[in-house]
């Protein structure tokens, strides 16, 4: 027992790469019991490393042929003892292998059972095979950034951790309608509408004015100054949103500039969007004298929002995530202590989240074979030995 | 009257702008019923637009009326007693209250969690910051630009560049840094109010959209808990590291005669099918394309044989050629061609409101579907300000 949200919800977790693990991370830092289902016949692509020890923390993991029979069966039996399962093979895989939704909630029929996919498991083209990075781009969420008359950026990873975090959500949603009503779901979720659903300013603006949406950089249509200046060094750079006439005046004072409060082309947003050339050059010739963080520091002291544009590893070493706890050290079966990500939340007063290393294939086959479904060891010996917990 | 899978859980969104109202407006989607309490002079979301004709109006800003459909609105006065009290009646019937101030401003009226939870114990409060309420940037100002850039997703957007220090990196349109702070808010918030449904415990919830941008990027900061380099930007590092083998996958965008497709053939599998799809041209037997790590190595000429193909196809017919393989393509699609999309249409994904000032506009919807629960989509418009304070303030009376 513990005080975690997820205290006595068990998992069984069929997805792989990333999105899918993704959710089934969060649910086990919060106090579920995930069950990773995997096997050797047809590994997890992102089995090893980094990537897999940030995905598939705070897991179990056990290994099942599901595409014999005897593996669909023992799956089976793990999902009559389960609240959630969690799948993102492509359209129609979790079918051929019988564990439909139908089967699924056969054998529990309270069971919430979590599919994702790129474009969904109903309609025309649900059988469109998919990568969350072109998914960015089919689903307008890429066509909304970019520096000025160029072509489409290639977009960094966006589609599967954001799927990732919202299939959290709507697992936790089915969970308090089954507390509610007992009733379990089957929910169908379609990654390109996630994105889609992140660009509702440009989609309104082109019913409003009939106009696709102009790529900025890192100007805004609002507000000025807004953007990266360079810092000494080589592709360092501060970020400076100024948002309202307060800032302006504050900027103006940080940056040495008194001169240009009285000009009344600066005066308000909309005369220094019109002038923002000038002003970016007015800028840079500040901050070109400071280190990006100390850049940031000034201007935060005078209450200019602003930061310095990371890079992953200076992200990595900032002291906020170490301070707040977001980053913590976990030993890991390599012998070293690392320093791995946790959860972007607090919970104040409650437990701390669980994390421990992640798990690897099989770890946990007598847990979940001997204590969970109640074989015996001479059984579990025989179904290893026919590839079936393999 | 679509009851979705909340019913009976009442929430009050005292947020503005987009991070703490798009929570919200998740938990209003999911069937909880909404109050959103604004300022009297409404809430910022109302300035941001877009506005039909590019003329501001408060009734008619695009941002706000997605953010906050499907829910009730009232306009109070916190800093004002009588405003204070009616908020806290509200509150104590409140299953959970969402805020995103500047830290500390729900506290200055005397309203904020260890005032509210005297008299509601079991209140879920969810506050979301730019950085949280503790560390050294916990009274940072930032915004959308500075949380995309600090969290390290800019330098990942544009891809290589010839002079990183002529070509900064750059954020990503559409506010995402706040939909993601709303996103990990409302993941939280319904974890919670699991908790709270099986131990009847209430509790404070802290969210930094800093931390939740970071936490897009796990496998990256993973890597460098390994020791690896921060991936590069600079075009000639890019190559060198795509020499080295540290790039894991082909992909991107080609020209076509109407716009762009984005690719992926990355599997052998799959690169055989997708020069079957080209008439198997000969350069596909040079040395530098017949393997999948010669084609990584040598990605940026390949880059440009593939262009030269594409340039004389559309990106409609390009991805339909594709997906026929099996192959991982689709259309570089504008906001147009997604109204036009017939995957979309026979989802029912956008979802048309009326509203009394802005007219009918189509929505994006849920990117899910529950077999067993309609959700409450297109309930109501996003309110009037003060639309309901007669009808919701009038009854505390």
């Amino acid at each position: 027992m513990s005080d975690l949200p997820l205290d006595g919800v068990r998992v069984v977790d069929l997805s792989w790469i990333i999105a899918g693990p993704t959710a089934t991370r969060f649910m086990a830092a919060m106090g579920a019991e995930v069950i990773k289902v995997g096997s050797a016949r047809r590994p997890d692509p992102s089995t090893r490393g980094p990537a897999f020890q940030a995905y598939n923390q705070s897991k179990l993991y056990c290994a099942l042929n599901i595409s014999s029979p005897e593996g669909l069966e023992l799956v089976k039996q793990l999902i009559a003892v389960s609240d959630v399962v969690i799948e993102n093979f492509a359209v129609g895989v979790i079918d051929r292998l019988g564990l439909s939704y139908e089967a699924a909630s056969a054998a529990r029929p309270d069971i919430i059972m979590v599919s994702s996919s790129g474009t969904g498991h109903l309609g025309p083209h649900k059988d469109y095979v998919a990568y969350g990075s072109l998914l960015q781009h089919y689903t307008g969420w890429n066509s909304i950034s970019g520096n000025p008359q160029s072509e489409p950026v290639p977009g960094g990873l966006w589609a599967d951790p954001w799927v990732g975090m919202e299939l959290a959500m709507v697992t936790a949603a089915a969970l308090n309608n089954r507390a509610l009503t007992g009733q379990g779901q089957y929910i169908d979720f379609s990654m390109a509408e996630a994105l889609t659903a992140g660009i509702p300013g440009a989609i309104l603006d082109y019913q409003m004015n009939q106009r696709l949406p102009e790529t900025m950089g890192n100007r805004d249509a609002r507000y000025a100054p807004h953007g990266v200046y360079h810092c000494v060094g080589a592709d360092r750079w501060v970020a400076i949103a100024v948002t309202n006439d307060e800032e302006w005046q504050s900027l103006c004072g940080v940056i040495q500039r008194p001169d240009l409060l009285p000009d009344p082309r600066f005066a308000d947003a909309d005369g220094r969007r019109e002038h923002q050339d000038e002003l970016d050059a007015a800028i840079t010739q500040w901050t070109i004298l400071f280190d990006d963080h100390e850049a940031t520091r000034r201007l935060q002291e005078a209450g200019v929002p602003s930061g310095p544009s990371l890079d992953m590893c200076r992200v990595f070493n900032e002291p906020q995530l170490r301070e707040v706890g977001y980053i913590s050290q976990i030993r890991t079966r390599d012998g070293e202590l690392r320093e791995l990500p946790g959860l972007p939340w607090r919970f104040e007063g409650g437990e701390e989240p669980i994390f421990t290393e992640a798990p690897v294939l099989g770890q946990d086959n007598e847990y979940v074979y001997q204590e969970l479904l109640g074989l015996s060891g001479r059984e579990v010996a025989r179904l290893v030995e026919e590839e079936v917990i393999y | 009257m679509v009851a979705g899978l909340l019913p009976g859980v009442r929430v009050l969104d005292v947020g503005q702008g987009i991070s703490a109202p798009y929570c919200a407006k998740i938990l209003a989607q999911m069937g909880a019923e909404v109050i959103k309490v604004e300022p009297p002079d409404g809430d910022e979301a109302r300035r941001m637009g877009p506005f039909p004709g590019d003329s501001p109006h408060p009734e008619r800003s695009g941002l706000f009326l997605a953010m906050n459909s499907n829910k009730y609105g009232v306009s109070l006065d916190l800093a004002s007693p009588d405003g204070a009290e009616a908020f806290k009646r509200l509150a104590a019937g409140a299953d959970i209250v969402v805020e995103n101030p500047p830290p500390g401003s729900l506290e200055t009226h005397g309203l904020g969690y260890e005032t509210l939870k005297t008299i509601n114990p079991g209140l879920i409060f969810t506050s979301v910051t730019p950085f949280g309420n503790r560390g050294p940037y916990k009274d940072f100002k930032a915004t959308d630009l500075v949380l995309y850039h600090m969290s390290g997703h800019a330098h990942g957007l544009l891809g290589a560049v010839e002079d990183p220090d002529s070509n900064p990196p750059i954020r990503a349109g559409g506010h995402q840094a706040e939909l993601v702070g709303g996103m990990a808010a409302a993941t939280a918030t319904l974890m919670a109010l699991y908790r709270k449904r099986m131990t009847g415990k209430g509790c404070r919830i802290d969210i930094s959209s800093f931390e939740a941008m970071v936490n897009q990027l796990i496998s990256g900061l993973a890597s460098c808990a390994y020791g690896r380099p921060a991936p590069p930007r600079d075009a000639i590092e890019v190559e060198e590291a795509a020499a080295a083998g540290m790039v894991s996958a082909i992909g991107g965008i080609l020209p076509c005669n109407d716009g762009y497709v984005a690719i992926s053939p990355r599997e052998d599998v799959q690169w055989e099918r997708w020069l079957g799809i080209m008439d198997n041209p000969a350069w596909a037997a040079d040395d530098r394309y017949s393997t999948r790590d010669a084609r990584q190595k040598n990605s940026p000429s390949l880059w440009k044989l593939l262009s030269e193909w594409s340039s004389n196809h559309s990106k409609h017919e390009i991805a339909r050629w594709g997906q026929e393989q099996r192959i991982p393509c689709f259309p570089v699609n504008t906001v147009l061609d997604l109204f036009n999309d017939e995957q979309l249409a026979h989802r029912e994904f956008f979802v048309e409101i009326e509203h009394p000032a802005a007219g009918a506009l189509k929505y994006p919807g849920a990117p899910y579907k529950f077999s067993n629960t309609e959700l409450p989509l297109a309930a109501r418009p996003a309110p009037l300000l003060g639309e309901h304070n007669e009808s919701i303030l009038g009854k505390l009376e």
